[in-house]
């Protein structure tokens, strides 16, 4: 079944070619009020990212002026290779791409048949995992920090990165529950179906409803990396090898007792955001598909 | 369902669930029932934990002012900062739910503040709320307002300010809203607008139900935030002016990492758990009217 | 409310082949084959940064600081000279952060994963980790090696360190507090820049004649904001703690008249205002901070400051002077405090520990430090040290910190909480309005029970 977008009924062919002149200008007007709208709310987003750029190419003396200086003069286009070599950029960088990578992976694996479990097989007892699930997200987790610390510390792992990466192949409250509910969206004929086929669970999970949640997956996935991306304290309590710091340690490295190296760790700042800018811009279209455009579905 | 079925599902059932529970028995419950102990110990977090019962609690409740003022500042945030959080993501999610060349760049924009450190956002809040200079009085004064408030400064108007700039974190939120929104199938719309439902009413009768799954989610994730809100004050205000900021979570950090009272934080860990999961649970419960998931697992 | 069935939802999204065929299939080999190459990446991954290469015959020290940035780099530069001269010892410096390793700190000890020696412990915190016995007392490797250190250390420095007749830790800083202030603006103001306050009502009166307000009432410029009550009890003659009764003072006399002095200025000026003008320039210490551009005459602050002036307020004509004190009160008056160098006592080195703590606290390193950072020296003998003698601030700074009226924080385990409380009575009475006798006297109660009740945990 071929569906259009289609007016509705009225005006006549005659009229719709007339009218469809209108509607381009109305359209384009539309159009720049998008944008107007669009741009207007956005700077104000914009402007904590416009200041930390700005800000790491300005000499120190300007960097905590009130008002802002918006525009730095003279820009001190040095300050990002300084701030490149005072500490190890790429090996930080690498020791933190293996822990977000290793941390999407264990996520998105594990969460994901936590996830069915809890939505697409009815099973006794199934409410109350949930429940439970969600339940340890609310303690705060300076209460459990130190007895967290010393199972990893009988475990033998302190001073490695396991603490960072394991428990994440072992389900996350939070990735959890997001695909939960993203899994209770999907419905459920065609599981039904393959089960009359006599397809097992694990068939059923990998290649019905996996497909089928492929946006949901990737801001799972997006989610993770971005949170293991900027993690202090997980890295700040564990590694105890400066040679394994991850880059939200390595920036602390410019912050001294009294002042800090601003322009430096605004410019180290933005060199480790703009990874995850680059990697939401284009992983947007894996989990945004947008509006579907119109044309045959199906 | 047939007694052989059901030991079917619940086989598989605890099977995909299974990562979840042994990440569960490893490293989630003892730090969770070490923590409940704790709060019937006086424990200093150095030397071991000493029975005594409901000293601490009896304590929390007779003996410490900060522990009501804290408890309300957090509940303020819940009921005023939650609301207007999941309005304006919900908001801008819809915003940018549209197809529009360069969508990708404003939706990449509106999610920059949540990606950003966050010395950055809190020295353009700084600004944005200064009592003389700051934009948003600049713009109040230009509106009329004689005296505009002195935010951050004055323990009347600081709380305000911080839910102002926790505005800018509905980047999140925002992301997965949108992966919801995108699940909706343009089907409906053109039905609905076929039987003559105006923009309003699609939004209601079919944006709503279809993103409710997505809906509880934050509004569960949001409720747990707010209930544990903390980096900003700590960053920002460290709880002034006069403990206006002094919310729950860093009453409980001060207790347990500068006081050496870690048995009391977790006793205060506990009695914020109860209240969370209280609150949680009425959502949960009232939720079946309201969500509809395409998929439940019959 | 649903507008269609679920099948056109079902017609729209049916991946390429809709009949699912059982078995293994191609994705479930695609399945195995990842899982195999992330098990060998994580295998690589684990086993990188175990470790140092042994080195054998040298014992492994580690040592956590506080410091980072300019300062461990200081502080590295005289590792590695130690490590050069001391064959048989290696230690390898960690930096946690200052304050952001607060909570790492504490775990560490909770843990028992704490290292060989640290500086990550603030006096503040000295007396509480000490009193529950998770710090190495010094004394008999001090005597072992010579070292006294009433007769080394200025008074202020030497009581903090000391914690029921015992030493827990060295010092290798200290700071001292003065008013700096500015001279152009007091020529402005008519006041002889050349002399400044010497009383708390010369202060006063100073602070009057340099406040400047435009023609709307709000502020240009202001004289003086006092802060600090912990300080300015010390200065009004009155203390926190008596360490012969053993009891908390907090309502002394002496610390009500100094709470009604700071609060008095919320009656002359108006505070709120006052408050919001300081924000307009941003935090003290940075380049556009109150008194680098100008807006403020006088400001309470310590050595330190002289390096930032040099650095962003390099044409300001300043000056400098003590505390000023009322009749009963103490001359030349400041804090002691800062970081103290400690050996944790789950430390399995004590020996080399040792050998490293007794070398960085020598005048040697301390000078090589204190030079290189810009604070002022622990130790009388470096004090006296033309290198610092011939700054005519830290002459200044040095004498004050070397007098009898230098107060480091009290001998008891509650501090932490006390002083933060202090800070918030401040807050009541200065912002809040609230009578600071009653708030003292509240605050007398409450530490006295909370001190009380800590020693009985302590099974004192």
């Amino acid at each position: 079944m071929a569906i259009h977008v289609k007016a509705t009924t009225g005006p006549t062919g005659n009229q719709t070619r007339q009218h469809g002149k209108g509607r381009t200008v109305a359209r384009v007007a539309r159009t720049i009020a998008s944008h107007g709208v669009l741009l207007g709310i956005g700077v104000f987003f914009g402007l904590p990212f416009y200041w930390l750029v700005s800000t790491s190419l300005k000499p120190d003396s300007q960097v905590f002026a009130m008002p802002p200086v918006w525009i730095p003069h003279p820009i001190m286009w040095r300050n990002y290779p300084r701030a490149l070599t005072y500490i190890p950029f790429a090996r930080y960088t690498w020791n933190t791409l293996v822990i977000c990578s290793l941390n999407v992976v264990g996520t998105v694996a594990s969460c994901s048949l936590v996830a069915y479990s809890l939505s697409k097989i009815r099973w006794r007892g199934r409410d109350l995992v949930f429940l439970v699930l969600v339940s340890t997200m609310i303690l705060p987790a300076q209460v459990t920090l130190i007895p967290t610390f010393t199972i990893f510390k009988w475990l033998g792992w302190i001073g490695s990165i396991k603490p960072l990466v394991v428990p994440s192949f072992f389900g996350s409250a939070f990735s959890v529950f997001l695909l939960r509910q993203f899994f209770l969206t999907i419905p459920n004929e065609l599981s039904d179906a393959a089960k009359i086929d006599g397809c097992s669970e694990l068939a059923i999970y990998s290649r019905i409803v996996l497909p089928l949640a492929r946006p949901a997956l990737a801001t799972v996935g997006l989610f993770t990396f971005i949170g293991a991306w900027n993690d202090f304290l997980g890295p700040l309590m564990y590694l105890n090898d400066e040679r394994s710091y991850t880059l939200s340690l390595g920036l602390q490295r410019f912050v001294s007792q009294h002042g800090a190296e601003w322009a430096m760790l605004m410019a180290a700042s933005t060199v480790m955001t703009l990874p995850i800018i680059v990697l939401f811009f284009f992983a947007q279209k894996t989990f945004i598909q947008g509006v579907t455009l119109t044309g045959i579905k199906g | 369902m047939k007694g052989k079925e059901q030991r079917r599902n619940l086989g598989y059932g605890l099977l995909f669930a299974a990562p979840w529970f042994i990440g569960f028995a490893v490293f989630t419950a003892y730090p969770i029932a070490a923590s409940l102990y704790y709060s019937f110990c006086s424990y200093d977090a150095i030397r071991p934990p000493r029975w005594v019962g409901f000293q601490n609690y009896h304590r929390m409740f007779v003996e410490d002012p900060l522990f009501w003022k804290s408890l309300w500042n957090t509940l303020y945030m819940v009921g005023v900062g939650l609301p207007v959080s999941l309005a304006a993501s919900l908001g801008i999610a819809l915003l940018l739910n549209r197809k529009l060349r360069g969508i990708a760049f404003y939706r990449t924009l509106y999610y920059l503040p949540s990606i950003t450190p966050v010395v950055a956002a809190s020295i353009i809040w700084l600004w944005l709320l200064n009592p003389e200079i700051g934009l948003v009085n600049i713009v109040l004064r230009w509106m009329g307002v004689a005296h505009p408030p002195a935010w951050l400064t004055d323990p009347a108007w600081a709380k305000p300010g911080l839910i102002l700039m926790s505005l800018w974190g509905a980047g999140g939120s925002m992301v997965i809203y949108l992966a919801g929104l995108q699940d909706v199938p343009e089907a409906l719309y053109e039905a609905a607008a076929l039987d003559g439902a105006g923009k309003w009413a699609q939004f209601r009768h079919v944006t709503l139900p279809m993103l409710s799954p997505v809906i509880l989610f934050n509004l569960i994730m949001g409720l747990i935030g707010s209930f544990q809100y903390f980096t900003q004050a700590y960053v920002m205000t460290n709880g002034g002016p006069q403990d206006a900021t002094t919310f729950y979570a860093l009453h409980l950090f001060n207790q347990a990492f500068l006081d050496f009272k870690m048995g009391y934080a977790s006793a205060m860990a506990w009695v914020l758990f109860v209240i969370a999961l209280t609150c949680a649970l009425v959502v949960f419960r009232t939720s079946a009217r309201w969500v509809y998931y395409a998929g439940e697992a019959r | 409310m649903k507008y269609a069935t679920s099948k056109d939802q079902i017609g729209r999204r049916v991946p390429a082949n809709p009949l699912p065929m059982c078995g293994i299939s191609a994705i479930s080999r695609r399945i195995l084959i990842t899982a195999r190459c992330l098990a060998l990446f994580a295998m690589a991954a684990f086993s990188a940064g175990c470790g140092h290469p042994s080195r054998t015959g040298t014992t492994e020290i580690v040592y956590w600081t506080g410091w980072s940035g300019h300062e461990f780099e200081v502080q590295q530069r005289l590792i590695d000279e130690f490590n050069r001269t001391h064959p048989g010892i290696h230690v390898h410096m960690l930096s946690q952060f200052g304050t952001s390793g607060y909570q790492k700190v504490r775990i560490a000890f909770a843990g028992g994963a704490t290292p060989d020696v640290m500086s990550t412990v603030w006096a503040d915190e000295l007396a509480g980790y000490a009193m529950r016995g998770v710090l190495t007392p010094l004394d008999d490797y001090l005597r072992k090696s010579g070292r006294n250190v009433d007769r080394e250390f200025t008074p202020g420095v030497a009581r903090m360190l000391q914690v029921d007749g015992h030493v827990y830790g060295l010092a290798v800083t200290t700071n001292t507090n003065f008013i700096a202030y500015n001279k152009q603006i007091f020529a402005d103001a008519g006041l002889n820049p050349d002399w400044p306050p010497r009383t708390i009502a010369e202060l006063d009166a100073a602070a009057q004649a340099c406040t400047k307000y435009d023609a709307q009432g709000n502020f240009i410029r202001y004289g003086f904001r006092p802060g600090g009550l912990n300080l300015w009890a010390y200065v009004f003659g009155g203390q926190w703690y008596d360490p012969v009764s053993r009891r908390v003072t907090a309502n002394d006399p002496h610390n009500v008249a100094a709470l009604e002095w700071m609060a008095s200025y919320r009656k002359k000026y108006d505070i709120q205002r006052m408050e919001a003008f300081q924000t307009t320039f941003g935090s003290d210490e940075t380049p556009s901070g109150p008194f680098f551009v100008g807006k403020v005459a006088m400001w309470s602050t310590g050595e330190w400051a002289q390096e930032f002036i040099r650095r962003y307020a390099p044409r300001l004509r300043w000056g400098w002077f003590a505390l000023p004190a009322p009749p009963n009160g103490r001359r030349n008056c400041t804090t002691a405090g800062g970081s103290v160098f400690v050996i944790p006592a789950a430390c399995r080195h004590k020996k080399e520990a040792w050998e490293f703590l007794n070398w960085i606290s020598s005048p040697h390193a301390v000078k090589a430090f204190c030079l290189g950072i810009g604070n002022v020296p622990p130790l009388i003998s470096v004090g006296k040290d033309p290198a610092f003698q011939r700054d005519p601030l830290f002459r200044f700074a040095i004498a004050i910190a070397q007098g009898r009226n230098s107060f480091g924080p009290p001998p008891i385990p509650i501090w932490p909480t006390y002083s933060r409380e202090i800070a918030r009575v401040e807050q009541a009475a200065m912002l809040g309005g609230e009578d600071p006798k009653r708030l003292l006297d509240d605050l007398q109660v409450r530490m006295s029970r909370e001190l009380r009740r800590t020693l009985a945990d302590l099974g004192r």
